[in-house]
């Protein structure tokens, strides 16, 4: 098997407030074509080889993916250089396709996880664009034309934005000549308005706000703290991993297994969730530490003042060798189950290269077990205050 | 050496099966330093009654959470120290435990597995924790508009037979469940005659037949056998049925009976007589027909009703379908979310796409481009070690054997547009309908 992964920095954050949605609508229509590819034509041949194509957009990122056998590499990736570097963004096509993320947006809104997980975004984030929901709105969709998507793409899709990715049992050579040869020549550069910084407020306090869904069956605590990201003006990239990849290891600790602590407790021996999760999301500009539980709502205040107290003990006392050797051989462990495919690497390599460096994937086990139990205690107390918090709750309506 | 036969197949697959009749499938792959390991027993949902619906699933929530020597935190602490995973789970077909490791791990995962299966001792109180987490589970799962419809066409489709309902069960028939149900399940059909270990990863043949040999040899065949399974006769009553809920998209759903998986030995109870049963001798024709017919329809972004319905008309996001392979009559299902006002046009435009399956045959470039599709998705799903091992496992549990893989790709090829019309005509014909949106949008398709 061979994977190609294209990642280009042109997500969601390059957009202007008023172009909210545009990144992800463009990838929708970077797979309508060019002059020489009709609409539908990239699908087919891919997929004729025998091979799967698809696209995924993000805040820091929009990706192209193909995975076929590796003897089909060589016709395949021409086909999607042709997309990339050539899109047309047809008038009639732009209209349709609209429709289409449209019934995205419906199909979102019927889901509360999600539901929630904006809202509580939108708590964190007050003015940076990562507070903005990725697919944008009705309203901003429909006030944007074909012609600023094509300035959109013409000013984002560029070669300094652009990493091709290519794994799977192709001679290097043979990769790196075919890469240059298709990914050329690039679309006339264009400009469009920037997103303009604005200095985002920090948490000071706990910010709360409750949504009540009448379709929700049960109800959510959703918690959120705002944590490194890559780019930092005071530190090096090596400082920010290892405060990220620290928060990893306390997401592991506090809600992986039976075994951690939030699990054991919540779940296992007090039944007072039906289920908590968490997670530390890594993005460039500032990263996501969150907690997420599934519970009856008579059990919300309590749920989270334990929560509370728990990550307050996180900072008091140092966890134990055990149970830290025990995070860092799951993280470790998990690294090596996600990269046994060309997929799972090309996808690995694609995220680093966009969001830091692609040579920093391979590093992870190693800075994973690096990590001290007083680097745990310092990162509790820094990042994961019990008093500063954004909260999402959802109550059946 | 209790072995009774060692054999090779394609993709170096080995098959050896013990005297008490565990089969053993190994595939020896060292590009990772990982083992997977499926252990299927041949039980699964379709064994429940109606009044015991979810009984098969609860099963596999207490079973590793606790053993006669071992408690639930006990257990997970020997998984989770080593960071490798253990759980069980069970389908419609089979129950499976799985795990994954490290080599280094696998010896000591390998027996805890064991443990596991053979001597559960479902303690009174996570039997109740699991108990009440599966109850909320149910209530969950009806937040998904298109479980909701899901679960209806399937009551629709199979009234009173197990595949009626969703594995966890309702809420009415998991409150009733007893740790002796359990029991009675597990003694009846956790015995080595029915259990296929199958690993895939840097660890060879003889090193795994000697770890299972160690940690199952002892275990001897029950002396009674299981009892015959008794499920009821299958109508084909085509209806159309909906639910009013305020949701932002209308969920339309489309399902056909559909032939199960065949097999040489045909169980009694799946012959019928009556004018509406449905059929119960299919051909392997048939079955990869209609593989390919869904993968026409449904798979990739270049199937027929993602650009038909997607991309040339914006009706939908998500349109796709699926033919399950099961043991006993299966579900051919298409279905997409739509804005409620295109009820009507997707109703009638999913149903046109269908119909239009038994109207036309296929051009030798579509049957041509369905077959490299299905094929192409089928070697994909082949990549992890966990993969492997699931499917070879899986044939083996389901009475295919391990020589599947090649037929099923050679039978891909073989078919024909004539053929897969002809199908198309047998059982695409007239489909249950099952519809979830707002009341206006949804209800006036049912009076």
């Amino acid at each position: 098997m061979a994977a190609v992964d294209v990642w280009v920095r042109a997500g969601a954050v390059t957009e202007p407030d008023e172009w909210m949605g545009m990144a992800h609508f463009l990838e929708h229509m970077i797979f309508k074509g060019t002059d020489r590819l009709p609409p539908g034509a990239f699908d087919w041949a891919i997929e004729n080889y025998g091979g799967m194509t698809n696209a995924a957009t993000s805040y820091d990122y929009a990706h192209f993916f193909i995975t076929t056998a590796s003897q089909h590499f060589e016709a395949t990736l021409p086909y999607l250089a042709e997309l990339l570097l050539n899109a047309k963004i047809p008038d009639e096509e732009f209209e349709r396709e609209r429709e289409v993320v449209l019934e995205e947006i419906l199909q979102s809104y019927d889901n509360p996880d999600w539901i929630g997980f904006q809202a509580l975004s939108e708590l964190v984030y007050q003015r940076h664009p990562y507070g903005r929901p990725i697919l944008g709105t009705e309203d901003s969709l429909m006030g944007r034309s074909p012609a600023e998507m094509r300035q959109f793409h013409r000013t984002h899709y560029q070669p300094e934005t652009m990493t091709v990715v290519v794994v799977g049992d192709i001679p290097y050579n043979q990769a790196v000549d075919l890469v240059s040869r298709t990914f050329t020549p690039f679309a006339t550069r264009s400009s469009c308005p920037v997103y303009m910084a604005d200095a985002e407020p920090p948490i000071t306090t706990v910010r709360r706000q409750e949504l009540h869904l009448p379709r929700a069956e049960q109800a959510r605590l959703m918690l959120a703290w705002i944590g490194p990201g890559v780019d930092s003006p005071l530190h090096n990239l090596d400082a920010q991993l290892q405060d990220a990849y620290g928060l990893d290891v306390l997401s592991v600790l506090l809600t992986e297994g039976r075994t951690s602590r939030l699990v054991r407790e919540l779940r296992e021996e007090r039944n007072l969730v039906q289920g908590i999760s968490s997670g530390f999301s890594l993005q460039r500009e500032s990263g996501l530490f969150t907690i997420t539980a599934w519970l009856e709502p008579e059990n919300l205040e309590r749920v989270e003042a334990i929560i509370c107290d728990r990550l307050s003990e996180l900072s008091a006392l140092p966890v134990s060798p055990a149970e830290l050797a025990r995070c860092q051989r799951l993280l470790c462990n998990d690294h090596a189950f996600s990269t046994e495919t060309p997929s799972q690497l090309a996808g690995l390599y694609g995220y680093y290269s966009v969001i830091a460096d692609p040579t920093v994937a391979a590093t992870y086990p190693q800075r994973i077990r690096a990590i001290q139990p007083e680097d745990l205690q310092r990162l509790a107390s820094y990042y994961l205050s019990p008093y500063h918090y954004a909260a999402t709750i959802i109550r059946p309506a | 050496m209790n072995l009774i036969s060692v054999d090779s197949y394609s993709h170096h697959i080995h098959r050896m099966v013990l005297d008490n009749g565990i089969v053993v499938l190994v595939k020896h792959n060292p590009a990772a330093d990982i083992i997977a390991a499926r252990l299927f027993i041949r039980a699964g949902s379709q064994w429940e009654t109606t009044a015991q619906a979810g009984l098969s699933h609860l099963l596999s929530a207490v079973m590793t959470k606790g053993t006669d020597r071992l408690s639930s935190l006990e257990i997970a602490e020997a998984v989770e120290s080593v960071g490798a995973s253990l759980g069980s789970d069970s389908t419609t077909d089979y129950f499976l435990v799985s795990l994954k490791t490290v080599s280094a791990d696998f010896a000591t995962m390998l027996k805890l597995a064991g443990e596991l299966l053979r001597s559960p001792s479902i303690p009174e109180h996570e039997l109740e924790l699991e108990q009440r987490l599966t109850l909320q589970a149910i209530r969950s799962q009806q937040e998904q508009p298109f479980t909701v419809a899901f679960d209806q066409l399937r009551q629709m489709m199979y009234a009173n037979h197990p595949y009626a309902l969703s594995n966890l069960g309702t809420e009415a028939t998991v409150a009733q469940l007893q740790r002796d149900d359990l029991l009675q399940y597990h003694q009846t059909h956790f015995r080595p005659d029915h259990l296929v270990i199958s690993v895939c990863g840097r660890i060879q043949p003889a090193e795994v037949l000697s770890l299972v040999q160690e940690v199952f040899g002892d275990w001897a065949v029950p002396s009674q056998p299981v009892p015959p399974l008794n499920l009821p006769a299958l109508e084909r009553f085509p209806t159309r049925r909906a639910i009013a809920q305020a949701t932002q998209q209308t969920i339309v759903m489309l399902g056909y009976l559909a032939p199960a998986i065949p097999r040489p030995e045909l169980q009694a109870s799946d012959t019928f007589s009556a004018e509406t049963s449905f059929p119960a001798a299919y051909s392997l024709e048939e079955y990869i027909a209609l593989k390919l017919l869904s993968s026409y329809l449904s798979n990739g972004l270049s199937s027929r009703l993602f650009v038909e319905l997607r991309e040339k008309r914006g009706l939908a996001y998500e349109v796709s379908g699926f033919y399950p392979t099961r043991l006993h009559p299966a579900q051919f299902v298409v279905y997409m979310g739509t804005a409620p006002e295109n009820t009507e046009t997707a109703l009638t435009s999913l149903q046109a796409e269908v119909d239009r399956l038994r109207h036309h045959p296929l051009e030798p470039q579509e049957i041509q481009t369905a077959k490299n599709k299905l094929l192409g998705q089928y070697a994909l799903g082949k990549q992890t070690n966990a993969q492997i091992a699931q499917i070879f496992g899986w044939y083996e549990t389901i009475g295919l054997g391990i020589e599947f893989d090649q037929q099923f790709q050679a039978a891909v090829s073989e078919i024909s547009a004539e053929v897969a019309q002809a199908v198309a005509q047998r059982y695409l014909v007239q489909p249950y309908v099952s519809l979830v949106g707002p009341a206006d949008w949804v209800l006036p398709f049912v009076q």
